[in-house]
């Protein structure tokens, strides 16, 4: 932080999240940026907002004061959309449309997939956490590390995805072992190699997910895909093709390496501040309040991939936004704001203890699943996630405890992981 | 107090449910929001109120028996202005279509 303070301004702050520092800790640059500069312009023109009560409005916003970009402006915004498949797929996804079009693809979406339909799931969910769970078990007691992300962070919501989507489970191990490259790729600062692979692993599931129409097509079952090609046969004018085949898309690249990063800060919660188990072992409120606070506090997704753009110049904290500007919002750094939650950089539960799901005890909303128009259509699912596994893993390996440090992804816009090594203590407690 | 949801807004995200499962219920099969009971109790004022202002797009509107209409705004002033927005009337879209069962 030492150099940072001396500056009266960044250049730009998404190249400085994709420092080394940075991507060891972003948290010290961006309290500075939310500090000194919370409506920055980068180099590039990009805007990035940095607090709290901007990010909410700005989210709240979307689809009025901010829209997606129009078709025929994709290369204004995306400079290297007209040559990249992954490009052209995010253009095509929900999260950049406006409505009406916005509203008649989300409700195709939320069709079939109602808080009390996600409710069903939770039977096969916990199945699934008590088997990757006890597939852990014997290394564990053996002796030996086990990485806790592959096996269990990110098999849970690849399990879950697979059962939802009605894939195979080995075609699904396959399908996410490109993610981490399509997803590096979307970057705004993403380099050419790195677009290069991410187009290459979108080509493989544009590939894929169009097999997996046709046969869902001549065999569906009670599934998603089954239920988006059944919408889109009925009319296809509801669904395109190309549609249907980016919302996979997008499903497939927002579903779960979050979900998986979102357990795995869980885990390192767990073992960093033993003192705040006891939420875990209490009942579902409790529980929750633990979910929402690893969410607030290690928000999986530290900025927004998608460009919010100014339909009108906006002046925000003294800075103009031009009109047509894309702005970003770092939403990490909104759930770090004092001004958003007392004291934030603290882990401490007590703050959503007997509040809304994503409200504090003050009001507040935490950011990590957005708000607005895009809000993460599998944010019930994800935190669903969350809760059978939290407390299964601390009743079923109570001395769990880092084998190594973990290992995050090099990603300036992920807080994600490579790998998670634990072990068992001999002693408990120890 | 009559609590309604404006079905053309609802982003059928389901936070109404979780918030008040015996006020708001998603609508089979496309997940709109919609409210159980014509009237609500009055004692749960306080909640149906929170549950509007959490309302990811701001579509539920509560009704007093007063008669005022609130609804959290969508589009008010961004920072600093957060408690002027809180307390702001957004008086948009007065004739939106409603989800009163």
């Amino acid at each position: 932080m030492d150099v940072q303070e001396t500056k009266t301004a960044c250049r730009d702050a998404f190249a400085e999240l994709a420092s080394p520092a940075c991507i060891h800790d972003p948290y010290p640059f961006m309290r500075w940026l939310r500090e000194h500069d919370p409506v920055h312009r980068a180099a590039s023109g990009l805007f990035l907002l940095s607090r709290h009560a901007d990010i909410y409005w700005a989210l709240t916003a979307t689809g009025d004061a901010f829209r997606g970009p129009a078709p025929g402006e994709l290369a204004r915004y995306f400079p290297r959309a007209a040559t990249s498949l992954s490009l052209n797929l995010m253009a095509s996804t929900i999260a950049m449309k406006d409505p009406p079009t916005h509203t008649r693809l989300r409700r195709l979406i939320s069709r079939d997939f109602t808080m009390r339909q996600i409710d069903n799931l939770r039977p096969s969910i916990a199945r699934i956490v008590a088997a990757r769970l006890d597939g852990m078990a014997p290394a564990l007691e053996r002796g030996e590390a086990v990485d806790l992300h592959r096996e269990f962070a990110l098999a849970l919501p690849m399990l879950v995805f697979a059962e939802l989507f009605g894939l195979p489970q080995d075609d699904m191990f396959g399908l996410a072992a490109g993610i981490g490259a399509i997803v590096e790729g979307l970057s705004p600062h993403a380099s050419d190699p790195q677009l290069a692979a991410a187009d290459a692993g979108s080509a493989r599931v544009q590939a894929y997910f169009g097999d997996l129409i046709q046969r869902k097509r001549t065999d569906p079952r009670h599934d998603i895909v089954s239920m988006l090609v059944g919408a889109h046969d009925d009319d296809a004018d509801t669904l395109s093709d190309a549609e249907l085949i980016s919302m996979l898309w997008g499903m497939l690249l927002g579903g779960f390496t979050t979900t998986a990063a979102a357990i795995d800060h869980a885990v390192l919660a767990m073992l960093a501040y033993p003192e705040q188990r006891h939420w875990l072992q209490g009942d579902a409120v409790e529980v929750k309040a633990f979910v929402e606070e690893v969410l607030r506090r290690d928000a999986p997704v530290l900025f927004s991939a998608t460009p919010r753009i100014a339909q009108r110049d906006i002046e925000l904290g003294g800075v103009v936004i031009p009109k047509n500007a894309d702005v970003r919002v770092l939403i990490a750094a909104g759930n770090r704001d004092p001004d958003g939650f007392a004291d934030p950089d603290r882990f401490d539960p007590a703050r959503f203890y007997g509040t809304n799901p994503g409200m504090s005890t003050d009001g507040k909303i935490m950011l990590s699943f957005g708000h607005g128009i895009h809000f993460c259509p599998g944010a019930q699912l994800a935190r669903m996630q969350l809760a059978e596994s939290l407390p299964r893993i601390q009743a079923r390996f109570p001395t769990l405890a880092l084998a190594e440090q973990p290992t995050r992804e090099p990603s300036a816009f992920l807080r994600t992981f490579l790998a998670l090594p634990v072990r068992l203590n001999a002693q408990a407690g120890g | 107090m009559r609590v309604v949801v404006d079905q053309d807004l609802c982003g059928t995200t389901g936070q109404c449910v979780l918030t008040l499962p015996g006020t708001f219920r998603q609508r089979e099969p496309d997940g709109v929001a919609e409210v159980c009971a014509a009237t609500v109790p009055q004692a749960l004022l306080a909640a149906v109120r929170l549950a509007a202002s959490q309302c990811p797009v701001a579509a539920i509107r509560v009704i007093s028996d007063a008669g005022d209409d609130e609804r959290a705004s969508a589009d008010a002033a961004p920072s600093p202005a957060e408690p002027e927005r809180h307390a702001a009337k957004d008086q948009r879209n007065p004739e939106g279509h409603d989800g009163t069962v």
